[in-house]
């Protein structure tokens, strides 16, 4: 089980004739996802990594019965690219590239919800269904298939928490970066949903950061709707309060969103909350997770 | 990118929006110029990109040519927050009747523009907006449909206005909603927005903050990013394309993605200080890790070095060549602690012992962190 994907999810990769393209491309690939097709406007024809590539969207699903897409799409054609997707028919959209203007990703996400899109992103490393397939750039000799749900809003600390796990023999069913951008195309109460649905997850891991409400909206949520044990971490303690610190997502304002805001919410939410992130391994072995 | 008044001030008026009479001046004698040309009372306003910047006593009034001097003698050169003061916006001194805000910004969770207006403008609006929120107004934009000035005489009509304020004012919201459209802007700010004594409308402030990944497309002349960052280690940064943040610890930080550059300051704050938050954003190259170690070694006085990344979009060990390509043309002599894990993570490992970096293969963060502090100790 997990959420989102699995080893049946038919993908098409956005910008799979770019380097980055092509490379993710072979390492999907290795790790077992089924990547059916790519796009790149003006190249049909070739054939990257043994995939056929096509020049439009609409093309690739007609052929290949594509239902879902990963992009790796210069940021100054990801809203185009994106709205194809969606026009499509393609219900499952990552977007993986940084940098994108936000102007962009406000109508990239109403777009989405207004039909019923699931996307991610914008800055995220993906998906992951351990042993099933992935769509993105997480490294895969971090995870380790099993029950706990992994939602992170930076990529690299969603590598750290999935392999602090592994190394304790605690796998997970699924691990999501939701994007860590200031606007990004699918809330964490939204994932969070999905978690509490499934039944491959036995408890789930947030891993926030400073800034924005993210955090404060999912500990309301959790009061009020899951039944799962979760635990989170918020990075950001020690960053000097009003300077950027990468992402937009992560500007500290005033005092909405302090880390401090965001430990107490969730606690009073019944959330235990992670001082650090190597304590993730005794919560799973309190709540003898696998 | 945050501009300055000055420049905002410049980009309101363009647009139709009333601004005070005012000029620039960098120094006394360019101060009295300008006063001299609007006639006094003026106001002199220090030009920094701090908020609060009235509380920390960087705007006065000046009601004649010596008071002006002494005012701006002061200003100008000194400290506002940690910003220095080049320049001083000299402007008339309005009569106020009302204070009025409005603004309008992206509002992240619904991922939607919002307008916020409120009658009770000034430096106390956010406590306004905790103990009277009655006074303030706000209004979702979808930015699809975009924004219709019926859409701001909707929101105005909530806060109880007479009409020709409610028809003054949302003028001024179409053209500020102008400006956060053709500029992206991350938020667009009058605060306040003065009704004067005979109804008219004044922007006395102007705050534009600029959205940094659409700088290329913006069809507008716009100051130069990289240049008007004041710290030379950041500016470097930028150049190199990367988030620097200088601090003031003696540990170096190399970290791929602001979380876990953030994660690992917190881990070494627990018992050390770093002198820098660097993260490298996605696509480590070996150039870009070499330059990344220039850049953190031109802080004097460092203990040691902690690098800390994953490889997702490019092998790691190419960054690791990187480092190492420093290390041995520089011949560094401080500890260099590396946690580097994901594509191609032996080779890495095996590059980063060529050269003496101390690696450490485990997962999590504290346990390198730990190894940092066997080889250096707590502080000097």
């Amino acid at each position: 089980m997990g959420i989102l994907m699995d080893d049946s999810t038919r993908v098409i990769v956005q910008g799979i004739t770019g380097r980055i393209g092509s490379i993710q491309t072979r390492w999907m690939l290795a790790y077992g996802t089924k990547v059916v097709g790519g796009v790149t406007p003006g190249k049909e024809g070739s054939v990257v990594e043994g995939v056929p590539v096509f020049d439009s969207v609409e093309g690739a699903v007609k052929e290949t019965g594509a239902n879902a897409s990963v992009f790796f799409v210069p940021a100054a054609f990801v809203l185009d690219a994106f709205l194809e997707t969606v026009d499509a028919g393609i219900k499952l959209i990552v977007v993986v590239p940084e940098h994108i203007p936000i102007h962009d990703v406000m109508k990239m996400r109403v777009y989405a919800i207004e039909r019923g899109v699931f996307a991610l992103g914008p800055t995220t490393p993906g998906i992951l269904v351990p042993g099933k397939g992935k769509m993105g750039i997480m490294p895969a000799s971090l995870f380790a298939p099993g029950r706990v749900g992994i939602i992170s809003r930076s990529g690299t600390l969603s590598y750290e928490f999935a392999g602090i796990l592994s190394e304790s023999r605690v796998g997970q069913s699924t691990v999501v970066g939701m994007g860590a951008d200031h606007v990004v195309l699918t809330n964490l109460v939204d994932i969070l949903r999905l978690f509490e649905e499934d039944d491959g997850t036995d408890a789930v891991i947030i891993v926030g950061e400073v800034g924005g409400e993210q955090e404060e909206k999912a500990a309301r949520f959790i009061q009020e709707k899951m039944t799962k044990p979760v635990a989170a971490y918020i990075a950001g303690r020690y960053s000097p309060q009003g300077k950027q610190m990468g992402h937009a997502g992560a500007i500290v304002r005033g005092s909405a969103g302090t880390v401090g805001g965001k430990q107490e919410a969730l606690r009073e939410a019944g959330v235990e909350v992670l001082a650090s992130p190597i304590h993730v391994a005794r919560f799973a072995q309190k709540h003898n997770l696998k | 990118m945050r501009l300055h008044e000055f420049e905002a001030a410049n980009i309101f008026e363009a647009i139709g929006i009333p601004v005070p009479r005012r000029g620039v001046a960098g120094t006394v004698e360019e101060a009295l110029l300008v006063a001299g040309e609007i006639g006094y009372p003026v106001m002199l306003k220090s030009q920094v990109l701090v908020g609060g910047r009235g509380l920390a006593g960087g705007i006065k009034a000046a009601s004649n040519q010596e008071e002006l001097e002494e005012i701006a003698e002061a200003l100008l050169g000194s400290e506002i927050k940690g910003s220095t003061v080049r320049n001083l916006l000299v402007t008339e001194k309005a009569n106020i009747s009302k204070e009025l805000y409005v603004g309008i910004t992206v509002d992240g969770y619904s991922g939607r523009p919002v307008i916020v207006a409120s009658t009770d403008g000034g430096v106390s609006i956010e406590e306004t907006a905790r103990t009277a929120p009655e006074k303030i107004a706000s209004l979702q934009v979808d930015p699809f449909f975009g924004f219709y000035p019926y859409q701001a005489r909707t929101l105005l009509r909530k806060l109880g206005l007479g009409q020709s304020l409610l028809i003054a004012w949302a003028d001024v919201i179409g053209r500020l909603y102008h400006i956060f459209s053709q500029y992206e802007t991350l938020i667009v700010e009058i605060n306040p927005l003065v009704v004067l004594p005979n109804g008219g409308l004044l922007a006395v402030d102007a705050v534009l903050e600029v959205d940094n990944s659409a700088l290329s497309r913006i069809r507008h002349p716009l100051p130069d990013w990289v240049e008007r960052i004041e710290n030379p280690l950041e500016r470097k940064g930028r150049e190199i394309g990367i988030t620097y943040v200088d601090l003031d610890g003696d540990i170096g930080l190399i970290s791929s993605g602001a979380g876990l550059g953030m994660a690992s300051m917190d881990i070494i704050g627990e018992k050390m200080r770093p002198a820098n938050f660097l993260e490298t954003g996605g696509g480590i190259t070996e150039e870009l890790l070499y330059r990344c170690m220039e850049l953190v070694m031109m802080k004097t006085d460092l203990r040691a070095i902690f690098i800390n990344i994953y490889g997702g979009i490019n092998p790691i060990h190419e960054g690791a060549k990187g480092v190492a390509r420093y290390i041995r043309e520089h011949s560094v002599k401080i500890p260099i602690v590396a946690k580097a894990l994901g594509n191609h993570q032996e080779e890495t490992w095996d590059i980063f012992r060529s050269v003496g970096v101390h690696v450490v293969t485990e997962a999590a963060t504290e346990k390198a962190v730990e190894r940092l502090f066997e080889l250096v100790g707590g502080e000097k």
